[in-house]
C-alpha cells in the first residue's frame, strides 16, 4: 500500500495552550479515514497543518510527490461559491485554481457524480444545503485529486441530504480516492471509514477499524467510545 | 485559465446587483436628475466628470470590499492556499475584472452627456481619461481591500467606507466649487485620491487639456499607499480580520 502522507510528531501550542502534542498519522493510498474527536481536541488543526495551513511548532509532514496541492482537494466547511454564479460556472473557476481548464462534459459529469446534473445552470447559493455540500465536494474533484480532505461534510444536513453525501463518499471510495473526513456523526463515521482516528487534547487517543476500537475499548458502538474516551478527557481536565 | 477567472469574476461583479445599482444606475440618475435640474451653462460637463468619479469610488472601493469580505468570510482564500494558483494571480485578474468593468460603465455615462447634454469630449480627452479611471480604480480598489482586510462584516465595511466617502466627497471641488468653502475642507479633500481623479478627469474631458500629471502622479502614490495598507493587513480567514478579531 503506498503511503500518501506521513506526519510525524506533530506539535502546535496557541498562546501558551498545547492544541496539537506529537500527533504521528499516516495515510495510506485508498482508505477511507475519520477524524473524529470532541470540539478543540486538535483535528482541525491537526489537518491545517498537514495541508500547509498553519505551520506546525514541531514535526514534519511528507507527501508521496514534491508537489501534492495539485493531487489533494479540498472540501471545507463553509461553502466557497461566487454569487451570482451558476454550479458549473462555479466548478469551472475552481479548476482554474488547479491550473486547469475544465470542459463543459467534464463539468456536467463532475455534477452527475454528486448527483446535481439538473442544477448545473442553477446559482450556487440557491441550491439547498445539501445540495451546496455536494457542489463543495465536486469543487474538491475538479482536478482530479487522489486524496480528498473533507471538513464535516454532513454537518447541519437534514437526513436526507446526509444520505446522498454518504452515498457521494461511497462512490468516491470506490473509486479509489484516498478519502480524509472529520466528523461528530458516529453511525456516519462507522458506516463510511475503514480507519478512525480519534484526537483528544491533541494526542491521538485511539485508532483502528470501527470494529477493532470497539472491541479493544468494549463498547457497543462508536458513539459508546467516543462518550467514553470524552468523558475520561473531561475527568482528566477535572483532576 | 486566467481568461476563466477574469470571465467568470466580471460575470459575479456583473450580477451582484446591489453594487451594480450604486455604480451605474445611482451615479447615472444622479447625472442625469441634477443635470435637468440645474440648468446652470458649464455645470453638466462638471456634473459628468463629479459622476464619473464617484461611480468608480463606489464601484472600486465599496464594491472590492464587499466583494474581498465576501470571499474570505466564505474561505476563498483559505482554499487558494490550498491550490497551486497563487492568491496574488487570482486577485490580481479579480482588479483588472473590476477595473474593467468599471472604466465600460464610466463610458456610459460620457455617453449619457454626449447624448443627453450635448457634451463634447475630444478623441485624445477619452484617451487620457480611460489612464486617470484605471489608476482611480486600482487606487479605489487598494483601498477597498484595505477595507474588508480591517472589517469583520459587511457593518463595519460599511462603517469604515462612510468614513472615508465623507472627506473625499465634500472634501473634492468634483460638484462645487470650494472657493468660499473653509480652508480645512479643501484641505481634508486633498488628503484623499477622490479629489485627484475628479481634477484630472476635469481637467482632460472638459477643458481638454493633455494628460494632467500631478493628478495622475498623486493617484499612483495613493495606490502605493493602498496596496501597502492591503498587503499589510491582508488576512486569509473570518476569524483573523483586525477589527473585532478574537482572542
Amino acid at each position: 500500500m503506498q503511503t500518501l502522507v506521513e506526519a510525524r510528531n506533530l506539535r502546535k501550542t496557541y498562546r501558551g495552550r498545547v492544541v496539537v502534542n506529537g500527533v504521528d498519522l499516516l495515510l495510506e493510498r485508498g482508505e477511507t479515514v475519520a477524524i473524529i474527536g470532541p470540539n478543540g481536541a486538535g483535528k482541525s488543526t491537526t489537518l491545517d497543518i498537514i495541508l500547509g495551513l498553519k505551520k506546525p511548532d514541531g514535526g514534519t509532514v511528507r507527501f508521496w510527490r514534491p508537489d501534492p496541492l495539485g493531487r489533494i482537494g479540498v472540501q471545507l466547511q463553509q461553502t466557497p461559491f461566487f454569487p451570482g454564479l451558476g454550479a458549473l460556472e462555479n466548478l469551472k473557476l475552481f479548476a482554474s485554481f488547479y491550473r486547469m481548464k475544465l470542459t463543459d462534459a467534464r463539468a456536467r459529469e463532475l455534477l452527475e457524480l454528486c448527483g446535481l446534473a439538473d442544477a448545473a445552470g442553477t446559482e450556487a447559493s440557491r441550491l439547498s444545503g445539501g445540495q451546496q455540500k455536494r457542489l463543495a465536494i465536486a469543487a474538491s474533484l475538479v482536478h482530479d485529486p487522489k486524496l480528498v480532505f473533507l471538513d464535516e461534510p454532513t454537518a447541519a444536513l437534514d437526513p436526507k441530504a446526509r444520505k446522498e453525501v454518504h452515498a457521494l463518499i461511497g462512490k468516491l471510495a470506490n473509486a479509489g480516492t484516498t478519502v480524509v473526513f472529520t466528523s461528530h456523526d458516529m453511525e456516519e463515521v462507522h458506516r463510511l471509514a475503514t480507519r478512525v482516528v480519534m484526537i483528544r487534547q491533541g494526542r491521538i487517543a485511539a485508532e483502528g477499524a470501527p470494529e477493532e476500537l470497539c472491541a479493544r475499548f468494549g463498547t457497543a458502538d462508536l458513539e459508546e467510545l467516543y462518550v467514553k474516551l470524552a468523558e475520561e478527557t473531561e475527568e482528566g481536565v477535572r483532576a | 485559465m486566467n481568461m476563466t477567472i477574469l470571465r467568470s469574476m466580471m460575470m459575479t461583479s456583473l450580477r451582484d446587483k446591489i453594487s451594480l445599482f450604486y455604480a451605474t444606475l445611482f451615479p447615472a440618475g444622479l447625472f442625469v436628475g441634477l443635470g435637468l435640474y440645474i440648468d446652470t451653462p458649464g455645470y453638466a460637463p462638471r456634473l459628468m466628470v463629479g459622476v464619473m468619479a464617484l461611480g468608480a469610488l463606489f464601484w472600486s472601493m465599496a464594491g472590492q470590499s464587499f466583494q474581498v469580505l465576501q470571499q474570505r468570510n466564505k474561505g476563498v482564500y483559505k482554499l487558494l492556499r490550498v491550490a497551486p494558483l497563487p492568491s496574488l494571480s487570482f486577485i490580481w485578474w479579480m482588479i483588472v475584472a473590476r477595473t474593467i468593468l468599471g472604466v465600460g460603465m464610466s463610458g456610459l455615462i460620457v455617453l449619457t452627456g454626449v447624448l443627453l447634454f450635448d457634451i463634447r469630449v475630444t478623441a485624445a480627452g477619452l484617451a487620457w481619461s480611460v489612464l486617470l479611471l484605471v489608476a482611480g480604480s486600482l487606487c479605489f480598489t487598494a483601498l477597498g481591500f484595505s477595507i474588508a482586510n480591517l472589517a469583520r462584516n459587511e457593518a463595519q465595511v460599511n462603517m469604515i467606507s462612510n468614513l472615508l466617502y465623507v472627506p473625499m466627497v465634500f472634501g473634492s471641488e468634483a460638484f462645487y466649487s470650494l472657493e468660499k468653502a473653509p480652508a480645512w475642507l479643501a484641505a481634508a479633500g486633498k488628503a484623499f485620491p477622490f479629489q485627484y481623479l475628479a481634477d484630472g478627469l476635469n481637467r482632460t474631458l472638459v477643458l481638454g487639456e493633455a494628460l494632467p500629471l500631478f493628478p495622475l502622479l498623486m493617484l499612483v502614490l495613493f495606490t502605493v499607499i493602498g496596496l501597502l495598507l492591503a498587503v499589510v493587513t491582508f488576512r486569509w480567514e473570518e476569524h483573523q480580520a483586525i477589527l473585532g478579531a478574537r482572542g
